[in-house]
């Protein structure tokens, strides 16, 4: 019975990566207005955005950054999974003057699957 | 203490001096400037004066429309709804402030009186819109931007919308009506400005001589001429439609950040620059530039709007609203 039952929840699972994936890429949609995941698109309001999991904060070297963001650079943080989701909460609350102007993502989960999205090599 | 600092100790609510000026002999004036605190946090942005003296503006952080009454600093919020993220806010022909609401991808428009709000929702198609700024044309018709990369037109009577794809995707931001009634819009990612047929929907680009400029918001001055805060190259420039012809002047200081611009009744230009943290008021006719740096790090106003005698902008960054008001001289 436990079998069948997996058997029958395989699919599902087998899907949730992909689902995954696109809502992370639905919710990825209004950033594209500024930022590009392409590492050769450049020159877009907002900074590339290609690999930035691992990056030094500010660490696009083609853009220039909010003072915020530039001290936070010199200050050596990076960009991790955890941070980067406490950031999409409320950008404005972690980095207080901030060009960038949006609201946070209230929804975890939504959170969750843009940094999943963001922090995947096939997302470039 | 230097000249900056000093104004910074002087500037809420007294008579303040142009902190920064290029090339001038003599400065113009005097002004004063004065804050407004609202809601912590909720990131008040774009602004406009309403009939009856009070201001609106957009809190894009809490998904308030609010209400400020200068008489006496009080203000009312508006709620527009789960998830919303107002962004603009302009005044239509009834008198109530209509709002591109970016969260809920909608236009929103919220009855001054009871402050209830309707909501226009964008197609499904055009889920993601990114809903920027709008203004109302000659015949009432509210023409509003997308920065995902569209642009469109709400018949506010019946209720009709259109959406129509940006020539260039993504990018359209500001947007304005110049006294002829023609329509145009700024795109900040795609370096133009560009006129929109108002009968075809139809947009034509026209190009600033500067490259990448990121021409983020535009508007007109009394004769029609477009003036275009430049994001990227720090610059604020000058289109007249009627010649062709374009002038471009670079802001005061180190590495400019021309985000809003607003032309006053006088066609006194004020632009905000974030490298400075300042509002920054330009004269045509001089070419001189004043600026007014904000008493608070970070204020980052994204754009103003005004009154005869009083340009104001709201502070997203500290959560204030700023009004600089021409002193008339006694």
């Amino acid at each position: 019975m436990r079998f069948l039952a997996g058997l029958l929840l395989l699919p599902i699972l087998m899907a949730l990566p992909a689902a995954a994936e696109e809502n992370g890429d639905r919710l990825f949609a209004p950033c594209r207005a500024c930022h590009s995941l392409d590492p050769a698109e450049q020159g877009l309001p907002g900074p590339n955005l290609a690999g930035l999991i691992g990056r030094k904060i500010g660490g696009d070297t083609a853009f220039d950054y909010s003072p915020v963001l530039r001290k936070a650079r010199d200050d050596g943080l990076r960009w991790d999974t955890q941070r980067l989701e406490t950031f999409l909460a409320d950008p404005q609350e972690m980095f207080p003057g901030l060009w960038m102007s949006m609201r946070g993502i209230e929804d975890a989960a939504e959170r969750q699957s843009l940094v999943r999205f963001l922090a995947a090599p096939s997302s470039r | 203490m230097n000249r900056r600092q000093f104004l910074a100790s002087t500037a809420a609510g007294m008579l303040a001096a142009p902190a920064l000026l290029r090339g001038a002999d003599a400065q113009e004036g005097p002004f004063r400037v004065k804050y407004y605190p609202v809601a912590a946090g909720m990131g008040s942005r774009d602004v406009t004066p309403a009939p009856d003296g009070t201001i609106w503006f957009c809190g894009q952080r809490n998904g308030k429309l609010g209400r400020l009454d200068p008489r006496d600093g009080s203000f009312k919020l508006v709620d527009l709804g789960k998830g919303a993220a107002p962004h603009g806010v302009v005044i239509g022909p009834d008198g109530a402030p209509w709002v591109t609401e970016g969260g809920q991808n909608a236009i929103a428009r919220v009855d001054p009186g009871d402050h209830q709000v309707t909501l226009f929702r964008l197609p499904e198609k055009e889920a993601y819109a990114n809903l920027n700024t709008a203004v109302f044309d000659k015949s009432g018709i509210y023409w509003f931007t997308g920065q995902s990369g569209i642009y469109g037109r709400l018949d506010p009577k019946s209720g009709d919308m259109t959406v129509f794809k940006a020539p260039r995707g993504r990018g359209p931001y500001g947007i304005t009506v110049t006294p002829k009634g023609d329509v145009w819009y700024a795109s900040l990612s795609g370096n133009h400005i560009a006129r929109i047929d108002l009968a075809t929907g139809n947009a034509t680009i026209v190009e600033p001589p500067t490259s990448n400029q990121g021409a983020r918001r535009v508007w007109s001055d009394s004769r029609g001429r477009l003036w275009v805060s430049e994001w990227n190259s720090g610059n604020v420039s000058m289109h007249d439609p009627a010649d062709g012809s374009w002038k471009a002047w670079k802001l005061p200081g180190d590495s400019p950040r021309t985000y809003s611009v607003y032309v006053d009744d006088n066609d006194k230009v004020w632009l905000t620059d974030f490298s400075a943290n300042a509002i920054v008021r330009f004269d045509p006719l001089t070419e001189k530039f004043n600026a007014f740096p904000s008493d608070k790090p970070g204020a980052n106003v994204r754009q103003m709007d005004g009154r005869p005698g009083e340009a104001w902008g709201g502070e997203s960054g500290t959560n204030r609203l700023v009004v600089i008001q021409t002193v008339a001289p006694a």
